[in-house]
């Protein structure tokens, strides 16, 4: 799922703060399963700008409300009779939800209160990790299903660097080698000639390098 | 709360399936289906008056039935799956005693009599007070036809006032009284006033009139005049008449609950040896187990398996002759006693009271209906209330056979809706409730151990001296533990399939595995498996969760209403432990502080206040519930960050460690 | 000859091939890289010239190694794959040669969070195996990375990659090294070899996978400065094994510096007596004075 972080407290409130009527504006689907932005997430952040505007004096009102998904032009629509209401919308969504606002209110002010950071995998709860790059043409069938361009540090293609040690990656020893899990899920498979093959170099304009992305279904 | 409350309706619902209606094992058990777990967390708050206020939801004689119900609340209750069950009668005595001491729940509300219409309703006993008292609430004007001095019917007549006292009732009835129902005693229908002459004045008439007389033995010797009947004598005894010279020894013949009321209040008068006898054997005697100990306490001495066979004595009672009972029930579990005719003894005795039994006393019907059968019993129907005339309705003992007070209360309760259906009111039938599967095993190994507290009553050798009551009442503090032993039934975690996003999160948090992911990806939360402590609920980011018993809606109201005491602190305190960490602090209690969550904390300084204290377990202690007092400090931390990022000093919500859980400790 | 260069030929005729490593200045000034080819050359057959070395903004290894060139001291320019994409590497790779580069390193490149731009994007548009073939392609082709064969002069490169024989997984690094090979090394330069029994049994590896017959191996080595360096480089360089006993002598060394060039030494040679180790790379980071000290000790030049 995508996943966002909530931005730091001053940023919001310098983003939010020349304006007087503030609606937070939560999304109940990714940032919702990451436990950052859904509606318990947008409401507290309501009370703790309430809480913040009013001890320095800041007049105007902060409210919330949480749509089902913010890139939905759809459920934007339950949303106006609040929007009108507002200076400035302060979304919690990933960054298309703040966007998707901006396709629906033109007049609007849209500003985000997370940063999106990516497509994740829950390892645990609390603990989401990177698993997708959406390099647009996934390879993993030759890396035993585990993805060297999101998981590698250097998003390399032919196997670890030099800096992988005792299964953990050089930058971190918090981060495990991508690689070195590749390779023992080949080994285990008895896969491992899969490993002698050179791979790429990487079509990478079928990334976001290629220019932003447009994806039709079909027949429709 | 003030921002954030609207509701987003989806454009796109998921169908929502039934499985709500699911309560409490207390409640279903209770013939008026008495929402006990309310009252119950309000004692647990020490709210007496707010949990009379519950209780007088269903029960017009709170103050009666918390000190005489046989409480089928308690066998049913889950807490007994645990350990043992809630003292549910006693703390509803407590919730009355409560609010009477702080002068609260005793100003009956005056209804308008707006339908016009008239009822009457012959008899005062519980099932008639419960009939008028509902009516009465419908718009519809009751008057009671009471045949003795005063009103009551058993409840004063058959009842004893060490259980219950004169005053006691009387409360009770005068609050009835106090809401328009009028109740004219002494006016026996049949004799000061005539059955069809009811039936043309009234627009319905109610049959209450319990049952009035005692059943007899043919044994030879009955005759004899220290032979008594239990009705008469238990009237007497109420009464206050001069009671007769029952001598030193004294037999009662029966193994109900009215024998061991007349045995009990006989053992009072005399002061001499008291012998019960009874066909059944000790196992199978009807009289409830509690009421045994009781009088077994009192020294009365019970014969088991004995039958009488005669009265022994020419002019005066010597003593009952008792033959051997060798099986009280047939195969099919009929009443068909067996003897051994050879098997004969003989207890000695001056008096002999017989309690087998009362029966109705109809004599005041006339010829023209309703009708009565050929065993003397009103033709009824149950699912009505009514018989053979129009407009004639019946409820309580007459038409049910004995049982207790609540389930005649209850009777006259459906009596009343019957009526008021009758005379044009829009009022349907309750349903019963359904009671909620019992504790898993797994689940009931993680609850807490914590003793029940017991009703003190005075000590045997000094109540046996007078008709004092026995019980003394439950101390305020003691109330308040047993109280916080419920296991909130049915109250716990609800989600809303319309915001239920399917995270997961309750599943991975909740530390009883009361959630579930089924099969199409949306959750469900058990409520036998759910112990309602709220972590769920604090966790779930769509705000899909809440808890039954003190939603968050409610806990913000109680914050909001809080700050208008005045003071800027205010203290989050714990069911489970009495202490309050900041005595200066407001309070809002709530059954742990584990259950807060983020919003709750914050919206406790939107609303006003400067500094919020919280009771939380020490980390070594695990409180009542696992992981609340992390629950607690998870939340506190994350409020704290979010507080000292909007530039207050995050020291002003503050944990402070309860001394002990009271309630756990005995 | 594949690119003519001296080290190509030294390492053909069989002749035990010295290289060592000269870092460019962060700064603009060409005296400093003349004043350390001042003194290596004449000790060593070529040096390698860093590339953005451990992702710290230095001078370009291309044109540095051009200065170099002009110091009679011949580089092998090393290329990361970190911090230009395929254009860019072809672009400077065509430089590079027209300005008289004729060895080159093929890394993938240490990670920028390890350098002084740790905000800095990495661009990892190939890595050092794709980067190796692309320069055999441009080399042998002669063709671009995209197939368009090149017209006019192709850059001729003696191809060099890195190997490590103390990361992990360690079965597969003799594996990685031979697809470096497949992909069209000439010559391979090892991670800093202290434990040698490791390093004899990864040229066992290679000489199974006739790695070493395919490609010239040179052990790295490099001189210790002291008892810290030893422990620093053990407990926090990624991919470095420095055994207990080194880390002894060094303590226990009365002239530190000394002793690690003395332990430099007895490194070179033992790795000269593997089977298949064509030479030796001297890795004396910022301490070029030693090199000349080494070569003579260990009797290697001239």
């Amino acid at each position: 799922m995508i996943t966002a972080e909530r931005k730091n407290f001053d940023e919001i409130r310098k983003m939010t703060d020349p304006y007087a009527n503030v609606l937070v504006a939560g999304c109940n689907t990714c940032v919702a399963v990451c436990l950052t932005g859904g509606e318990k997430e947008a409401e507290q952040m309501a009370q703790q700008l309430q809480i913040a505007r009013r001890r320095d004096g800041i007049q105007g009102g902060v409210d919330s409300v949480t749509v089902l998904r913010q890139c939905e032009n759809e459920y934007l629509d339950a949303i106006a009779d609040q929007v009108e209401k507002a200076d400035i919308i302060l979304s919690t969504a990933c960054s298309i939800g703040p966007q998707g606002l901006v396709f629906r209110y033109p007049a609007k002010r849209v500003v985000p209160a997370m940063n999106t950071n990516m497509l994740g995998y829950v390892k645990q709860h609390h603990v989401w990790t990177e698993y997708c790059a959406a390099c647009g043409s996934c390879m993993i069938a030759a890396t035993g299903g585990i993805c060297p361009v999101a998981r590698c540090a250097k998003t390399l293609l032919n196997g670890p660097c030099g800096g992988s040690q005792n299964g953990r990656c050089e930058i971190s020893p918090e981060v495990p080698c991508a690689w070195q899990e590749i390779y023992d899920r080949l080994a285990a498979l008895g896969d491992l000639d899969t490993l002698k093959r050179i791979i790429g170099p990487k079509k990478w304009n079928l990334s976001n390098s290629g220019g932003p992305r447009t994806m039709k279904k079909e027949g429709f | 709360m003030s921002n954030g409350q609207r509701k987003i309706e989806r454009s796109f619902s998921r169908p929502v399936s039934g499985d709500k209606l699911k309560r409490p094992p207390c409640e279903a058990a209770c013939p008026i289906h008495t929402d006990a777990q309310r009252y119950i967390q309000f004692v647990a708050e020490g709210k007496p008056a707010e949990a009379l206020a519950v209780v007088r939801e269903t029960n017009p004689l709170p103050q009666v039935i918390g000190r005489i119900c046989p409480h089928p609340c308690e066998d049913a209750c889950r807490r007994g799956q645990v350990d043992e069950p809630i003292a549910i009668c006693s703390l509803k005595r407590v919730a009355s005693d409560g609010a009477k001491a702080a002068g609260l729940g005793y100003r009956p509300p005056r209804p308008e009599f707006t339908t016009g219409k008239k009822v009457a309703i012959v008899g005062s006993g519980p099932s008639g007070l419960g009939a008028a008292h509902d009516l009465a609430l419908m718009g519809v004007k009751p008057v009671v036809f009471e045949r003795q001095p005063e009103a009551g019917g058993f409840l004063r007549t058959g009842i004893l006032s060490y259980r219950l006292p004169k005053n006691i009732l009387d409360e009770d009835i005068d609050y009835i009284r106090g809401m328009g129902v009028e109740i004219r005693t002494g006016v026996g229908v049949g004799e000061d006033v005539q059955f069809d002459s009811l039936a043309r004045e009234f627009d319905a008439v109610l049959i209450a009139a319990g049952l009035s007389d005692s059943r007899t033995l043919p044994v030879p010797g009955v005759d004899l005049p220290q032979v008594l009947l239990a009705v008469p004598f238990l009237e007497a005894v109420n009464a206050g008449r001069a009671a007769p010279d029952l001598g030193k020894e004294i037999i009662v013949i029966g193994g109900g609950n009215v024998a061991i009321d007349v045995a009990r209040s006989a053992r009072r008068l005399s002061g001499g040896k008291l012998t019960m006898v009874c066909l059944e054997a000790d196992y199978e005697m009807p009289a409830h187990s509690w009421e045994i100990e009781d009088a077994k306490s009192e020294g009365i001495e019970i014969i088991c398996s004995h039958g009488p066979n005669a009265i022994i004595g020419d002019d005066r009672v010597e003593g009952l002759e008792v033959k051997k009972c060798e099986s009280v029930f047939d195969e099919r579990g009929r009443f068909a006693p067996r003897f051994c005719e050879t098997d004969l003894s003989v207890v000695p005795g001056d008096t002999v009271i017989i309690a087998i039994g009362q029966m109705s006393n109809l004599s005041f019907l006339p010829n023209n209906g309703p009708e009565v059968n050929e065993n003397g019993i009103l033709v009824f129907d149950r699912k009505q209330m009514t018989t053979t005339r129009s407009g004639v309705f019946a409820s309580g003992e007459v038409v049910t056979g004995p049982g207790a007070a609540v389930n005649a209360l209850a009777s006259g309760k459906r009596a009343a809706i019957a009526v008021a259906r009758h005379l044009g009111v829009d009022v349907d039938f309750p349903h019963d409730p359904v009671a909620i599967g019992e504790v898993p095993a797994d689940v009931a190994a993680k609850v807490k151990p914590a003793p029940r507290r017991k009703m003190p009553a005075r000590p045997a050798g000094e109540r046996i001296q007078d008709f004092v009551e026995v019980e003394t009442g439950m101390p305020e503090a003691e109330a308040r533990c047993e109280a916080s032993r419920c296991l909130l039934c049915a109250a716990g975690a609800r989600y809303s399939e319309l915001k239920c996003i399917a995270c997961l999160t309750c599943v991975r948090v909740c530390p009883y595995g009361a959630p579930w992911p089924d099969r199409d990806g949306l959750g469900g939360i058990s409520p036998e498996r759910c112990q309602v402590c709220g972590i769920c609920f604090t966790q779930c980011p769509t705000k899909a969760i809440d808890i039954t018993a003190k939603p968050e809606d409610q806990i913000a109201a109680e914050i909001e209403a809080t700050l208008a005491g005045g003071g800027g602190e205010l203290e989050f305190g714990c069911w489970y432990s009495q202490s309050r960490v900041a005595p200066e602090a407001a309070t809002v209690i709530l059954p742990c502080t584990g259950r807060l969550s983020v919003r709750l904390l914050l919206h406790a300084f939107a609303t006003g206040f400067e500094k919020v204290y919280l009771a939380v377990c020490s980390e070594s202690d695990d409180g009542h519930f696992i992981h609340g007092h992390r629950q607690a400090r998870a939340a506190v931390a994350e409020a704290q960050r979010l507080i000292e990022d909007a530039g207050l000093d995050p020291g002003a919500i503050e944990i402070r460690i309860e001394p002990e859980l009271k309630c756990k400790k005995e | 000859m594949k690119a003519g260069s001296n080290l190509e030929k030294v390492l053909e005729s069989g002749v035990f091939a010295v290289t060592a490593e000269l870092g460019p200045p962060k700064s603009a000034d060409p005296q400093v890289i003349i004043d350390k080819a001042g003194i290596l050359k004449g000790h060593v057959d070529a040096v390698n010239i860093t590339d953005n070395q451990t992702a710290i903004v230095r001078m370009s290894s291309a044109a540095a190694a051009r200065i170099c060139v002009e110091q009679g001291l011949e580089p092998v320019m090393q290329m990361t794959c970190r911090d230009r994409n395929r254009l860019a590497i072809q672009a400077d790779i065509l430089g590079a040669a027209a300005l008289g580069v004729r060895n080159l390193l093929c890394l993938t490149g240490d990670h920028q969070c390890f350098g002084n731009h740790p905000e800095a994007l990495g661009v990892f548009d190939l890595d050092s195996i794709t980067l190796i073939k692309m320069v055999r392609e441009m080399r042998d082709g002669p063709v671009f990375q995209n197939g368009e064969e090149m017209t006019g002069k192709s850059p001729r490169l003696f191809i060099g990659a890195a190997a490590n024989p103390y990361a992990d997984p360690f079965p597969y690094r003799v594996l990685r090294l031979a697809k470096k090979v497949d992909a069209g090394i000439d010559f391979v330069q090892t991670q800093i070899v202290f434990n040698v029994g490791k390093f004899e049994e990864f040229m066992h590896q290679c000489r199974e996978l006739g790695v070493s017959e395919r490609c010239r191996i040179l052990a790295g080595v490099a001189p210790l400065k002291s008892a810290g360096m030893a422990k620093y480089m053990k407990n926090r360089v990624a991919g470095m094994d420095v055994p207990d006993e080194v880390i002894e002598r060094m303590s226990a060394a009365g002239d530190a510096q000394d002793e690690g060039i003395e332990v430099c030494v007895d490194v070179i040679n033992r790795v000269r007596e593997i089977e298949g180790v064509a030479g030796v790379h001297i890795m004396a980071v910022e301490w070029e004075k030693a090199v000349p000290e080494i070569v003579k000790r260990a009797g290697l030049k001239p």
